[in-house]
């Protein structure tokens, strides 16, 4: 019950959001080792390590992978904590992704 | 090189690692460099006093320096909203990352024997630390455009040779932490 309930408040908050959303990119990388990246998902976005290495995969066959999205602060937010452990990381509207 | 046989993990949080004092000096030094090379930009004319104290930067435009623009990047492909970014987080990412090249220098110089012992936060800000340095000298080799096969070619009078032995050593103790790291997590 609860579970529905905070489902729907998310729901009505982002109807009602003109901020969103926004999303934070992970770009490919030379340097940064792929277990490193893994374990940088895991550690910041509390990833499983099954989703923090599709995701690492994503960034390293495809170039870039969406790591979170919300509002432009929280975006904000993360591509700060992604830049202090050296991942290269933009925010942007999510349409142009 | 490599001397050190790496971290191994210690009981539940504990990783623990020997180095030797040749590669202690590395790391302290390539640490130091580090520090050093993050230090704050002083613009002596623009330097609001106010605006420094709660970690507000005065200036706003990328780092002109190669190795300074990978560790301190845009945020934005947007060139105004990058500079807006910057001007307000700059110069925390700098004392961040300062800090983790800190624990990594004060921990191995406090260490006579070179006897390391990182807790997870620690572990955290080593592999922060030791990433800074390995992406400063990524750049210094220009890795994003020579491949690993010409950099094992280099002459051995080449001074990159050097770098690149480093930069190697590097990744392999990175690797090496994390797997003790990732050892101990649900999969």
């Amino acid at each position: 019950m609860v579970k529905i309930k905070s489902k729907i408040e998310e729901e009505i908050n982002a109807i009602f959001s003109t901020d969103r959303p926004w999303i934070t990119i992970v770009w490919d990388d030379p340097v940064n080792l792929m277990d490193y990246v893994t374990y940088v998902f895991m550690e910041l976005f509390s990833f499983s390590r099954e989703r923090a290495t599709e995701l690492m995969m994503k960034v390293h066959t495809e170039g870039k992978a969406v790591v979170s999205e919300g509002t432009r602060e929280e975006m904000e937010h993360d591509v700060a904590r992604l830049h202090e452990y050296g991942l290269w990381a933009t925010l942007q509207h999510g349409d142009q992704g | 090189m490599n001397q050190s046989h790496g971290f191994i993990r210690h009981g539940e949080e504990l990783f623990v690692a020997q180095f030797s004092d040749s590669e202690k000096e590395v790391l302290v030094n390539l640490s130091q460099q580090i520090i050093e090379l993050l230090a704050e930009r002083v613009d002596q004319n623009d330097q609001d006093p106010l605006a420094a104290m709660v970690g507000i930067t005065t200036h706003d435009s990328p780092p002109d320096d190669e190795v300074l623009l990978r560790l301190l990047p845009n945020a934005y492909a947007d060139g105004v909203d990058a500079s807006e970014f910057r001007r307000y987080t700059e110069s925390v990412l700098r004392s961040k990352k300062q800090a983790h090249a800190m624990s990594i220098r004060t921990m191995l110089m406090s260490s006579e024997d070179g006897s390391i012992e990182l807790n997870h936060d620690l572990a955290n800000a080593w592999l922060g630390g030791i990433n800074d340095i390995r992406l400063a000298l990524g750049v210094r080799l220009n890795v994003e455009k020579n491949t690993h096969e010409e950099l094992e070619l280099l002459a051995p009078d080449d001074p990159m040779r050097g770098v690149y032995g480093v930069y190697s050593w590097l990744g392999w103790l990175q690797g090496n932490l994390l797997q003790a790291l990732m050892d101990g997590l649900e999969s």
